[in-house]
C-alpha cells in the first residue's frame, strides 16, 4: 500500500524530467531561428547594416560612384598635351567626429579613373594623412630615382592634375533620434585653380544602428 | 447604436493602419516647358519585370541616352512612382563592351538607394566605365 504513492512520485519526478528536457532541446532551437547567424552577405548591399553617427562602407561605395561618374562625364581628364593624364592624390581631410579611412574613397577613384584609361596616377608624391610625403611603392620610388640619376633628362613629368578633398559631417538631433549628413567633397586643380568639383551629401537619420536600406 | 460605433470606429481604426503601413502620402506638382529644346535620344529598351509592387513605385517610363565629350556612353532613365505615396528602391548598373563582356569597376555594381515621392517622376543617369562599353543594365531592387 505505501509503495503507490512512492511509484507515483517516481512517475511524476519522470514526467517533470521529460518536459524539461524537451524544452531544453526545443527552446534554443526556437530562439536559433531569430538570431542571426553570421554569413556573407554583397558588400554594400542592401542588407548592409547603417549606422547613423558612422561612415559606413555602403557610403564609401556610394560616394565613389558618384564621383567617378562625376568625373568621367566631364571633360576635364581629357584636356591634357599628352594623355592619359597624370594625376596625384593630395590629402582628403577628415572633418568628422568619427575615424575615416579616406583611402576606401580616394582607392575606388583611383582604380575606376585608371581602367577608364583616362588617367594614370603618380605614386609615391604629395602628403599623406600625417603630414608627411607620401611613399605607396617604396620600391618603386628607388626605381624610379636610380632612373632619373643615370639618365640625362633631369627633369620628370609633373602631374597634370591634384585630387583632394573633404568629408564633413554635419550633425542634428530631435528627440532621441539622430540625423548626420556626411559631406563627400573633392576637388581636382591644376595648380591652385579647380577644374572639376563635386560634392556629394549621405544623410542618415535613425534612433540607432539598423540592418538594411 | 453600441454596434454602429464600435464598428465605425474599427474601420477608422484601420484605415489609419492602412494609412501608416503604407507611408506618407507626398504627391507631388511639377512644371517644365511645353516644348522641350532639348532632343532626348531614346534607347529601344527590353525590360524584366519580376516585381510587380516595385513596378508601381519605380515605374519605367523611358531610356535616353548621349555620348559625354569623353566618349563615354551616358545613359538616363526616368521612373515615375504611379503611386501617391513615398516610396524607397535601390538600383545599379552594369556595363558590358563590345563582346558582351561585363566590365566591373568600383563605380559599378553599387546599390544606390533612392526615395522618390508619390506621382514624382525622377532621372536616374550612369557613364560607361570606358569607351569600349556600349551596352548597359539597370537593375531595380525594392528598398526596405
Amino acid at each position: 500500500m505505501k509503495r503507490l504513492p512512492i511509484m507515483n512520485r517516481i512517475k511524476k519526478q519522470m514526467k517533470k524530467l521529460l518536459i524539461y528536457s524537451s524544452l531544453a532541446a526545443v527552446i534554443p532551437t526556437l530562439f536559433s531561428g531569430c538570431a542571426t547567424r553570421g554569413r556573407v552577405i554583397t558588400t554594400g548591399g542592401n542588407e548592409s547594416i547603417v549606422s547613423v553617427d558612422q561612415v559606413n562602407i555602403q557610403d564609401y561605395m556610394q560616394a565613389a560612384e558618384t564621383m567617378i561618374n562625376s568625373l568621367l562625364e566631364s571633360d576635364a581628364l581629357d584636356r591634357v598635351p599628352n594623355p592619359p593624364a597624370l594625376m596625384a592624390i593630395s590629402r582628403v581631410e577628415n572633418r568628422t567626429g568619427v575615424q575615416v579611412e579616406t583611402d576606401l574613397l580616394t582607392k575606388k577613384i583611383r582604380i575606376a579613373l585608371n581602367k577608364s584609361g583616362k588617367v594614370i596616377t603618380r605614386m609615391n608624391f604629395g602628403v599623406g594623412a600625417d603630414g608627411k610625403p607620401l611613399t605607396e611603392d617604396p620600391a618603386g620610388k628607388v626605381i624610379d630615382d636610380l632612373g632619373q640619376f643615370g639618365s640625362d633628362a633631369k627633369t620628370t613629368r609633373l602631374p597634370d592634375f591634384t585630387l583632394s578633398g573633404k568629408i564633413i559631417q554635419t550633425r542634428a538631433r530631435a528627440g532621441n533620434t539622430h540625423q548626420s549628413t556626411f559631406s563627400f567633397q573633392l576637388s581636382l586643380a591644376r595648380g591652385n585653380n579647380a577644374v572639376w568639383e563635386d560634392e556629394k551629401e549621405i544623410t542618415k537619420q535613425g534612433s540607432r544602428s539598423a540592418v538594411g536600406f | 447604436m453600441k454596434n454602429q460605433i464600435v464598428q465605425t470606429a474599427c474601420g477608422f481604426g484601420l484605415l489609419v493602419g492602412l494609412a501608416s503601413i503604407c507611408g506618407c502620402g507626398t504627391p507631388m506638382n511639377s512644371v517644365e516647358r511645353a516644348q522641350p529644346a532639348g532632343q532626348r535620344e531614346m534607347v529601344d529598351d527590353k525590360r524584366v519585370l519580376t516585381d510587380a509592387s516595385l513596378d508601381v513605385r519605380a515605374r519605367i517610363v523611358g531610356v535616353n541616352q548621349a555620348v559625354t565629350a569623353g566618349g563615354l556612353l551616358k545613359v538616363q532613365v526616368e521612373l515615375f512612382n504611379k503611386s501617391r505615396y513615398q516610396k524607397r528602391f535601390n538600383y545599379l548598373w552594369e556595363w558590358f563592351d563590345q563582346a558582351g563582356m561585363q566590365v566591373t569597376t568600383p563605380a559599378t555594381d553599387v546599390l544606390i538607394p533612392v526615395v522618390i515621392e508619390g506621382k514624382e517622376s525622377r532621372f536616374i543617369s550612369g557613364v560607361a566605365p570606358n569607351p569600349r562599353c556600349n551596352d548597359f543594365r539597370l537593375k531595380l531592387i525594392r528598398g526596405k
